[in-house]
């Protein structure tokens, strides 16, 4: 595993995605809330370019006919097909379903931003 | 304006063409395609109606919007670098910013449809030789539309004629044979697109009524294509239009194996109710009806999706389409990528070269700098395909 430095902490807006690459790779970096997360940029389902979808909340699960705000700032929405995963954990927000975000590992060492891969 | 082409590009005519079949290249003003009289009524209100089911997410990729600014496929050249070009496509039949609802004014929607036409050719169909056309006609007008096709017929560059799925009455109906016999008569398939399901004065988007949002509605657009298919074949169009070829675009797959057992059946019972048809109705389909791939439909296990293909002859009936640049396109990259080669090539663009007769792939173009081929003002913001 090697660490890359990709960006100033300061880069990292606050809403909205940090593009930046290691060695091919495209990688998404998101800030939520004081957590940095790093997203390959590349959508389980159709190869679309995630990252550069909207960061938003959503209606989360409820009763029939409720309807509930939640998870401001924490979910990105592909901007092909608009499936939405959990910025913290990259899962897919729709029951039943498996697919998830591939992440890696940041670190943050003073206003140094670094992600972890295998390559 | 035609762009060179570069010798230091390999040469992919050796290979079989990729065909998208349904690209949606913006017309951000139609104006002046418009004849005068109607550009106030363009300007204030457009196509005037919708269907009143709206994608929370938009229909148009946010990714898809050139650099150069206005609306998502709005740049023949942004989308040829974004679209064509990334996914090695050799050609894009465009089928335009919107199908025409049922409407009020058939004098209004027929001049849309010929400013359309119009300025397909002139802001579009003249960048490129990898784009082909389709004339947009307001099919519940039959005369008119015949006159629209019989206009634009005999372009090289115009492959097939473009109507909404919803139509007034089944459209197998007498009406709408107008339509047909300008249409083989210039040996161009129609397309019927869906995106006007209760739309105007269509009728519900379902037989038992009106869905609650936008997610219902969508999930149930092969309703119409079902229909109409149904209609197409059982009202013997395919005998009376013997060399007439129908595309069903974006109404999926799945379907078409189901009702071809049941029209086989029932034909098997009750062929005397309609006499002049002589050949099982799946025949007809397979001779006369291809259908475009996407929204693909993503069961679970990919071999089911196979087995459908095995049962529908995709090899004869299916054509890559990917819907660039809505939100539901398919990525031509990842589907059907366990699929025997020689079929994937025939969906992939071999069915659709010989529909639309594009034996020759031109070359990729060599692009200049990316620019806008020409800015306008928009003045309207269109209403779209779903």
């Amino acid at each position: 595993v090697t660490a890359h430095r990709v960006a100033s902490l300061a880069e990292v807006p606050v809403s909205g995605a940090l593009m930046v690459s290691v060695n091919d790779l495209e990688i998404g970096l998101f800030r939520v809330a004081d957590q940095i997360l790093a997203w390959r940029n590349h959508c389980p389902h159709m190869a679309a370019p995630v990252c550069r979808g909207l960061v938003t909340g959503t209606r989360l699960p409820s009763a029939v006919y409720c309807y509930e705000l939640g998870l401001e700032g924490r979910v990105l929405q592909c901007p092909w097909h608009g499936w939405e995963f959990d910025l913290l954990t990259g899962a897919h927000l729709a029951g039943g379903s498996s697919a998830r975000l591939r992440g890696y590992p940041v670190e943050v060492r003073g206003d140094d931003v670094f992600i972890h891969t295998r390559v | 304006m035609i762009i060179q082409c570069s010798t230091m590009i390999t040469d992919r005519r050796d290979l079989s063409a990729t065909v998208d079949t349904d690209v949606h290249q913006a017309l951000p003003d139609l104006l002046p395609f418009l004849p005068r009289q109607w550009r106030d009524q363009w300007h204030s209100t457009g196509l005037g109606t919708s269907t009143g089911y709206t994608n929370p997410r938009g229909v148009q990729r946010r990714d898809a919007r050139p650099p150069s600014g206005g609306p998502a496929a709005s740049d023949p050249l942004f989308l040829i670098s974004d679209h064509l070009d990334r996914y090695q496509i050799d050609y894009a039949v465009l089928t335009g910013p919107f199908v025409l609802p049922l409407g009020t004014d058939p004098d209004y929607l027929n001049a849309i449809a010929a400013a359309v036409n119009d300025a397909t050719v002139t802001d579009w169909l003249s960048v490129s030789d990898r784009f082909r056309g389709s004339i947009l006609i307001n099919s519940d007008d039959p005369p008119a539309a015949a006159r629209e096709i019989r206009r634009l017929g005999s372009r090289h560059d115009m492959v097939q004629v473009l109507m909404a799925s919803t139509t007034r009455q089944p459209c197998g109906q007498r009406p709408y044979r107008l339509i047909y016999e300008a249409a083989a008569e210039h040996d161009l398939p129609i397309a019927l697109h869906p995106g006007a399901e209760g739309a105007g004065l269509a009728a519900p988007p379902t037989p038992v009524g009106w869905p609650s949002r936008y997610l219902e509605w969508h999930n149930i657009l092969p309703l119409t294509a079902m229909a109409q298919l149904n209609s197409l074949v059982c009202e013997g169009i395919f005998v009376a239009f013997p060399t007439l070829r129908v595309v069903i675009t974006e109404g999926g797959l799945s379907w078409l194996p189901h009702l071809m057992w049941r029209m086989d059946k029932n034909y098997k019972a009750l062929r005397d109710t309609a006499p002049w048809l002589t050949r099982l109705p799946s025949d007809y389909v397979k001779d006369h009806v291809r259908l475009t791939t996407q929204p693909v439909e993503e069961p679970d296990q990919p071999e089911y999706l196979e087995q459908v293909l095995i049962m529908m002859d995709a090899g004869r009936t299916v054509m890559f389409s990917s819907d660039y640049p809505h939100w539901d396109n398919d990525n031509p990259r990842v589907l059907f990528r366990r699929l025997d080669a020689q079929l994937r090539a025939r969906i992939m663009g071999g069915t659709a070269a010989e529909l639309y007769g594009l034996d020759h792939p031109p070359r990729p173009e060599s692009l200049p700098p990316f620019e806008t081929i020409r800015s306008r003002n928009a003045t309207r913001p269109s209403v779209e395909h779903e």
